[in-house]
C-alpha cells in the first residue's frame, strides 16, 4: 500500500503558504505547546492583576509576589523534568516513586548533615548518590527485568515511602545545622541589578536553574538526549540503529532518583527540618510532577518533550496557584488549586490528542 | 502443527474450555497468606483471635470491592488512579447526607453507588471516546474529585455521623456469626463479578479489549461502551466501598478519607495476578492480594514492629508477583 | 483434486470478479482483473510483489472498495462496501499476522464477538460441541481448545485462524501466504485441513510464492502480471518454470553487466552459519566493491541470515570472519564498530524515527561523529551532514529540519539509508532496500547503491524483488528453506532465478 500512496506532499508547507494569519497562530497555539503556555502565562498575569486593580484579590498580585511564588516551583520543576526523562524513554515511562524519593534522601541528608556532623558538600552528594542509586533500582526493574514502570515505580513507591518513615523513626530530623540551612531557601537581592528586580527566592538559583540547565543540555546537546528520543520514538528502530536500548533506559531512571535526591535537600531548606513524608504527604509529588509534565507538551507515549514546556508549564501552574490563594482566601484556595490542576490536566491531554489528529504531532 | 485428529469421530471437550476457575498464582498466594497466619499466630498469640480477624477482615472489604472494579478497568488495559478522590467524594456526600437528613440506609446507600457511577461515567467517557490515556484523564479527575469533596466538607471533619451504616461497621452491630457484613458483602460481589467475567460473553469481551482491541473491533465486539462500562462499574462499587469506609471510622469522617487509596487498591490488583499490560486478570486474586496487603498492615502492628514497614513489605510483594509472572512468561515465550 | 475439475467447471461459480479496477492516487493498481472461483476449489493466485495480488484480495474482503468491476456471488451480482458485507457473505480472509488474544483459549478465541448464548451466560457447552469439529477440520487435537493462544507455536495459531474464519460460516476462505512460516511437515499438516475443507464444498484462494507447492494443493491457478490477470489455467497444464514466465512474462529485466567493478579483499566470510530453525549450514564470501544479491522469499531466512551477521540474533553454528579475522556479535552497536552496517527491511517498525527530524533521523547512527568532544552534538555539524545527505541521496524536502513522518516512501527509505552512510561502512546489508517506494526513488536507490560498490563498500543486499535482485548484483544466490540453493552470475534469468527459490527441483523435471 505505502508504494502506492507516495505522492502526499508535506502537508503543514502547502497549507501554510495560503491560509490566513489567524489559522497560522492557531496552529502555532496547538503544536507548538511553548507558544500555548506562554500565551496562558500572560493570559492568567493578566486577568489576575485586573482582578487585583478591581480589588477583588485579598492582597496584592505584584511582581514582589509572583518572584516569592516561585519558591514553589523548585521542586515541581524539577520532579518534573524528572518525570520528562522517564516519560520521553517511552515503553509506559513513568515514575510514581519520585515522592518517596524525595522523602528518603531529604531524611538522608538531614541525618548526615544535621546529626552525624557531615559537611555540608559530602551530605548533599550522599543525598544525591543515594537518589541515583534509589533511581537504578526502578531502573534496572524496568530496563533489565522488564517490569512495566508503572508497576515497578509503585512497589518502589511503597517501599521507599516506608524506609524513610521507619529510619526516620516517623519524627522529622531536626538540629540547629539544619535550621540555620533554611537559609539557603530565603530569597535574596541579586547583586548589582538586584535593587531594580523583586527578591527571587535563591533556590531558584542555587537548584532549579542549575538542574535546568543540566537537563537541558543533556537531552539536547549530548549523543545521550539524542539516544532517548531515539528509544522513546521508537525502541525497535533504536536499537536496529546499534543504540543499546537498555543501559539508556536504566539511565533516564538513575537521572529521575538523582534529581529527587536534590529534591530531597531543597525540601529539607523549605521545611527547616527533615520530615519524613515530605515527598508523599496529601497527594505526594508525583502526581504534580506528571501533570506538570504532561501539560508541558510531554507525550505519554514517549518520544515527545522539551525542557521549556515544562518550565514554562511549571510557571504557569505556579503563578496560577498564586493568583488563586489571593482570590479566594483560606482554604478554598488551596481547593480551587486542586480543581485548576484536575481541569487544567484533562483540557492538556484532550488537547494533545486533538492536536496529533489534527495536526499530526504536538 | 502438533497433531493431526484421529479418525474417530472427535470426542466431546470437556466443559472446560476456559483455563481453570483458579490459577496457579492464587493458589500461591493462598499458600503465602496461609503461612502469615500461621506464622503470626505462632508469634503473636493474639493475631488468630476473633478480635483480631474481624478488624482485618473489614479493613480488606472497602479495598477488595474497589479493586473488583479496578480489575475490570486493568484487564481492559486501562487503569483508575482517581479511585481516591472518587472516594472522598462518595463517603463526604453520603456522611453529610446521613448528619443533615438523617436518611435511611437504603437512601444512602444508593446516593453513594449512584454519585460514583457518575464519576466512573465521567471517566469511561473521556477514555473511551477522548482517546486519551488512561492514567492521565484519571490523574486529573482525581484532583477535580478532590476539590468537589474538599467542598462540600466545607474546611472541616463530618462530625456525628449516625449510625445508620454501623450495619456495615466494626462492631457488633456489623457482624453475623462473626462475619462483618461489609466482608460478606464484598465475598458475594467478588463470587458475582468471578463468574461475570468468566461466563458471559461481555465479560470475556474485557479480556479481548484489553488483549488486542483492534482485533476485538474486528471480530465485532463494541469495545468504547464495554470500556465505560468497567470504569462505571467502578465506580458504584466505589460509592458502596465509601460507604465501608464511612462505617469503619468514628463517626467522624476527616478529608483524608480517600488519600492513598487508589494504589492501595492497584497494589492488591497487581499482586493478584491481573496484568498491567491487560487481558488478563482474576478478582479472586485481588480478593487475595487485598488480604495479603491488610495481613501485612495488621502483622506488623501485632509483632510491634514499626507499622509503616508495612508498606516495604507491599513493595516487595509487588515485586516478587509482577517478577515472578514475567519470569514465567520468558520461559513460556522461549519455549514456544 | 483434478479429478473433480469436471465437475467445478459446469458448477456455478461460487465467486466472480470482472473488470476490476482500482487506482491509488493516479496510480493504477490493478489495471483489469477477472477471476473465478469454484465452489469446493483451492485457487491460487499468483504474481511477483506489486502485481496487484493484495489488493484483489483486500477489494473481496471488503477492506478496499474497487473503482470499477462488479461482483457475483453464487450468481447474484452484490456489492461489497465493508467487511462486515464481505463476512456476510462468508468471505473470510487469513492474514499472515494472526489477530488473535493470546491470553484467551482457543475456544474463546474462535468464538469471540459471536457466543454462542444460554441466557446471559455463555453456552460453552454449545461452543465446545462446535469446536470439536472445527478442530477437526483444522487438524489440531481437541484438547487444545482450552490452552491460551499465546502459549501455541505460530503454525498452531495459524489453524486457530483458520478455525475462526470456520465458525464465521466461510463459503469463500482467503489464505494469504499462509505457508511462509511453516515447516515442511507443518505445511503437511495445512494441505490437509485444506482437503477437508474443499470436501464440505469451501472455496479456498490461496496467494503463495512457492510455486512447488501449487502442484500439491491447487486446482486452478491465476496469474497476475501488472495489475492484470493474464492466465488462468487447470495447474495440471502447466510446470513451475511456465507460470514463473507468465509471472515474469517477456520482460527482459535489466543486468548488472556494465559496471566494470574492482574487486578487492574478502570482507565478509561466512563458513557454515547456522541459526536454528531459521537456517543452516550458510557460507558465502563478500569482496569489496562486490554486490551480492540474496534472493528468497518470505520465510526463506535470507532475511534471519542478514540480521544475523548484524548481531541481531546469536547464530546457533557455524563462523563468520570480517576482513579474515573471526567476528560474531552479540548487538548491532558491536557489529557497526567493524563497519557493519545494516538497512533494516520493515521502514516503519524498524528504520524510522517518525516524528523526529530528517536530520536526527540521518545522524542517530553515528551519534559519535557530531562532535570532537565525546558525548556532544553540535546541531551545525548535524546540519551539515544532513544537508549534505539530502542533496547526495537527492532527499526532495523543503529543510532538514521536516519530521521523516511527512515524507513519501522513497524519500523516507533515502533518509534511512543515509544514515548508513554517515560513516561509510564496511560492509553494508540491505534488507528490501526498496520496498513501498516509487519507481524514480528505486532507480536512485539502485544508482546509489552501484556508485557504493564502485567506491570499495562490499554490499549484500537481501531482497524478495526479482528485477532489483538482477538489476544490482554481481551475483545472486538464492536461499531457499534456510540453506542456498543456487548460486547465479549476473546473466542468469528471472526464470531461472524465480523457478530456483520457487523450489523447481520438486516438479518440472528441467533441472539441470
Amino acid at each position: 500500500m505505502s508504494g502506492l500512496t507516495t505522492q502526499t506532499v508535506p502537508r503543514v508547507k502547502s497549507q501554510g503558504q495560503k491560509r490566513s494569519i489567524v489559522g497560522r497562530a492557531l496552529e502555532a497555539l496547538l503544536t507548538q505547546r511553548v507558544v500555548l503556555l506562554a500565551v496562558l502565562i500572560v493570559l492568567v498575569v493578566a486577568v489576575m492583576t485586573v482582578l487585583d486593580a478591581a480589588g477583588a484579590l485579598s492582597g496584592s498580585y505584584n511582581s514582589d509576589y509572583l518572584a516569592a511564588a516561585l519558591i514553589n516551583a523548585v521542586p515541581l520543576a524539577m520532579l518534573g523534568l524528572a518525570q520528562l526523562g522517564v516519560i520521553l524513554s517511552g515503553r509506559g515511562g513513568i515514575d510514581l516513586s519520585v515522592g518517596s524519593m524525595v522523602s528518603v534522601t531529604g531524611i538522608a541528608f538531614g541525618m548526615s548533615y544535621g546529626l552525624w556532623g557531615w559537611s555540608l558538600p559530602v551530605a548533599m552528594i550522599f543525598a544525591v548518590v543515594l537518589g541515583g542509586v534509589l533511581g537504578g533500582i526502578n531502573g534496572g526493574l524496568v530496563a533489565f527485568v522488564g517490569f512495566p514502570p508503572l508497576i515497578a515505580t509503585l512497589a518502589t513507591f511503597y517501599a521507599y515511602r516506608s524506609i524513610a518513615l521507619v529510619w526516620s523513626g516517623q519524627k522529622p530530623v531536626n538540629s540547629t545545622e539544619i535550621q540555620s540551612f533554611y537559609s539557603a531557601a530565603k530569597a535574596i537581592e541579586l547583586p548589582v541589578i538586584g535593587s531594580y528586580l523583586p527578591l527571587v527566592p535563591l533556590g531558584i538559583f542555587t537548584f532549579l536553574i542549575p538542574v535546568v540547565i543540566v537537563v537541558w543540555v543533556l537531552l539536547n546537546k549530548t549523543t545521550f538526549g539524542r539516544r532517548i528520543y531515539a528509544l522513546g520514538t521508537n525502541d525497535t528502530a533504536a536499537s536496529w540503529a546499534g543504540i543499546n536500548v537498555r543501559p539508556n533506559r536504566f539511565a533516564v531512571y538513575v537521572l529521575s532518583g538523582v534529581i529527587s535526591g536534590l529534591v530531597g535537600v531543597v525540601t529539607v531548606a523549605q521545611f527547616a527540618s527533615a520530615r519524613p513524608d515530605a515527598g508523599t504527604s496529601g497527594n505526594g509529588m508525583a502526581l504534580p510532577a506528571i501533570t506538570i509534565a504532561v501539560l508541558g507538551g510531554v507525550a505519554i507515549t514517549g518520544g515527545i518533550g522539551r525542557v521549556s514546556g515544562v518550565v514554562l508549564a511549571t510557571i504557569l501552574i505556579v503563578w496560577l496557584n498564586a493568583g488563586i490563594l489571593l482570590a479566594f482566601p483560606g482554604n478554598d484556595g488551596v481547593q480551587v488549586q486542586l480543581l485548576a490542576l484536575g481541569l487544567v490536566l484533562v483540557f492538556a491531554s484532550l488537547l494533545n490528542g486533538l492536536t496529533k489528529r489534527k495536526y499530526g504531532g504536538i | 502443527m502438533t497433531t493431526v485428529t484421529r479418525e474417530s469421530p472427535a470426542a466431546p471437550i470437556a466443559k472446560r474450555i476456559l483455563p481453570p476457575p483458579v490459577t496457579g498464582q492464587e493458589l500461591v498466594l493462598v499458600g503465602v497468606i496461609v503461612v502469615l497466619w500461621v506464622l503470626l499466630g505462632i508469634f503473636t498469640p493474639s493475631f488468630l483471635s476473633p478480635s483480631s480477624i474481624q478488624p482485618l477482615l473489614v479493613s480488606v472489604a472497602p479495598i477488595a470491592l474497589i479493586g473488583v472494579g479496578m480489575t475490570f478497568i486493568i484487564i481492559t488495559a486501562g487503569i483508575d488512579v482517581s479511585v481516591g478522590g472518587a472516594i472522598a467524594l462518595c463517603a463526604v456526600v453520603t456522611a453529610k447526607l446521613l448528619v443533615n437528613f438523617d436518611v435511611p440506609l437504603i437512601v444512602a446507600v444508593a446516593v453513594s453507588m449512584l454519585l460514583g457511577v457518575v464519576l466512573g461515567l465521567i471517566n469511561g467517557t473521556l477514555i473511551a471516546y477522548g482517546r486519551v490515556h488512561a492514567i492521565i484523564i484519571t490523574f486529573g479527575t482525581a484532583n477535580i474529585f478532590q476539590f468537589f469533596a474538599l467542598r462540600v466538607f466545607g474546611s472541616s471533619t463530618v462530625n456525628g455521623i449516625p449510625s445508620t451504616l454501623d450495619v456495615f461497621g466494626r462492631g457488633e452491630a456489623g457482624r453475623t456469626l462473626g462475619v462483618p457484613h461489609s466482608f460478606a458483602i464484598t465475598l458475594v460481589i467478588v463470587v458475582l463479578a468471578w463468574w461475570y467475567l468468566r461466563n458471559t460473553a461481555g465479560g470475556r469481551h474485557l479480556f479481548a479489549i484489553g488483549g488486542n482491541a483492534n482485533a476485538a473491533r474486528l471480530a465485532g465486539v463494541r469495545v468504547q461502551p464495554r470500556v465505560v462500562l468497567a470504569y462505571a462499574v467502578t465506580g458504584a462499587l466505589v460509592g458502596l466501598g465509601a460507604c465501608f469506609f464511612i462505617a469503619s471510622g468514628t463517626s467522624t469522617l476527616d478529608q483524608g478519607v480517600g488519600a492513598g487509596r487508589e494504589l492501595a487498591v492497584i497494589a492488591a490488583v497487581v499482586i493478584g495476578g491481573t496484568s498491567i499490560l491487560g487481558g488478563r486478570g482474576s478478582v479472586i486474586g485481588t480478593l487475595l492480594g487485598a488480604i495479603l496487603v491488610q495481613t501485612v498492615n495488621s502483622g506488623v502492628t501485632q509483632l510491634g514492629w514499626p507499622s509503616q514497614l508495612a508498606n516495604l513489605f507491599v513493595g516487595i510483594f509487588i515485586i516478587i508477583a509482577v517478577g515472578t509472572d514475567l519470569l514465567r512468561e520468558r520461559t513460556r515465550r522461549s519455549r514456544a | 483434486m483434478s479429478n473433480t475439475a469436471a465437475e467445478q467447471a459446469t458448477a456455478v461459480p461460487r465467486v466472480v470478479l470482472t473488470g476490476i479496477v482500482k487506482t491509488y492516487g493516479g496510480v493504477r493498481a490493478i489495471r483489469n482483473a477477472d477471476l473465478s472461483v469454484a465452489p469446493g476449489s483451492v485457487h491460487a493466485l499468483v504474481g511477483e510483489n506489486g502485481a496487484g495480488k493484495s489488493t484483489l484480495i483486500k477489494i473481496l474482503a471488503g477492506a478496499e472498495r474497487a473503482d470499477a468491476g462488479s461482483l457475483q456471488f453464487n450468481g447474484e451480482p452484490v456489492s461489497i462496501g465493508s467487511t462486515t458485507d464481505a463476512i456476510g457473505l462468508g468471505v473470510q480472509t487469513v492474514y499472515q499476522e494472526p489477530q488473535l488474544f493470546p491470553e484467551l483459549s482457543v475456544a474463546e478465541n474462535v468464538f469471540v464477538g459471536r457466543e454462542l448464548r444460554k441466557g446471559v451466560r455463555v453456552d460453552w457447552a454449545g461452543q465446545a460441541e462446535q469446536m470439536s469439529s472445527l478442530l477437526e477440520t483444522v487438524g489440531l487435537d481437541t484438547d487444545i481448545a482450552t490452552r491460551t493462544v499465546g502459549a501455541l507455536s505460530i503454525a498452531q495459531q495459524q489453524q486457530v485462524s483458520i478455525a475462526k474464519a470456520l465458525a464465521g460460516e466461510a463459503r469463500v476462505l482467503i489464505l494469504d501466504e499462509p505457508s511462509a512460516i511453516l515447516t515442511d511437515a507443518e505445511i503437511d499438516v495445512l494441505f490437509a485441513v485444506i482437503h477437508r475443507l474443499t470436501a464440505t464444498g469451501v472455496s479456498v484462494i490461496y496467494i503463495s510464492h512457492r510455486l512447488d507447492e501449487l502442484f500439491r494443493i491447487a486446482d486452478v491457478v491465476t496469474v497476475m502480471r501488472d495489475g492484470e490477470t493474464i492466465a488462468t489455467r487447470p495447474i495440471g497444464d502447466l510446470t513451475v518454470r511456465e507460470i514463473a514466465e507468465l509471472m515474469v512474462g517477456g520482460a527482459l529485466a535489466e543486468s548488472r553487466t556494465d559496471v566494470e567493478a574492482t574487486r578487492g579483499d574478502v570482507v565478509l566470510d561466512l563458513e557454515g552459519l547456522t541459526l536454528q530453525g531459521f537456517f543452516s549450514d550458510v557460507s558465502f564470501r563478500v569482496r569489496a566493491g562486490e554486490i551480492v544479491g540474496l534472493y528468497g522469499l518470505i520465510g526463506s531466512g535470507a532475511g534471519e541470515i542478514a540480521s544475523t551477521i548484524y548481531g541481531m540474533q546469536r547464530p546457533t553454528g557455524g563462523r563468520m570472519l570480517i576482513h579474515g579475522s573471526p567476528a560474531l556479535f552479540h548487538r548491532p552497536s558491536s557489529a557497526k564498530k567493524r563497519g557493519i552496517h545494516l538497512l533494516p527491511a520493515n521502514r516503519s517498525a524498524q528504520g524510522s524515527f517518525s516524528f523526529q527530524s530528517i536530520a536526527f533521523n540521518i545522524t542517530i547512527g553515528e551519534l559519535q561523529l557530531l562532535s570532537r568532544i565525546r558525548g556532544w552534538v553540535e546541531r551545525r555539524i548535524e546540519r551539515d551532514i544532513a544537508r549534505d545527505f539530502i542533496s547526495r541521496l537527492s532527499v526532495k524536502t523543503p529543510s532538514e529540519r521536516q519530521p521523516i513522518s511527512a515524507m513519501s516512501g522513497g524519500n523516507a527509505q533515502k533518509v534511512v539509508l543515509a544514515r548508513q552512510l554517515v560513516n561509510r561502512p564496511q560492509l553494508l546489508v540491505l534488507v528490501e532496500p526498496t520496498q513501498g517506494v516509487d519507481v524514480g526513488a528505486k532507480e536512485e536507490i539502485h544508482r546509489i547503491i552501484d556508485d557504493l560498490a564502485s567506491e570499495g563498500t562490499a554490499v549484500l543486499v537481501v531482497t524478495s524483488d526479482l528485477g532489483e535482485v538482477l538489476r544490482i548484483s554481481d551475483r545472486i544466490l538464492v536461499v531457499r528453506s534456510g540453506e542456498i540453493a543456487h548460486e547465479f552470475t549476473a546473466d542468469a534469468t528471472q526464470v531461472e532465478i524465480l523457478a530456483a527459490a520457487a523450489g523447481e527441483t520438486h516438479e518440472s523435471g528441467e533441472n539441470p
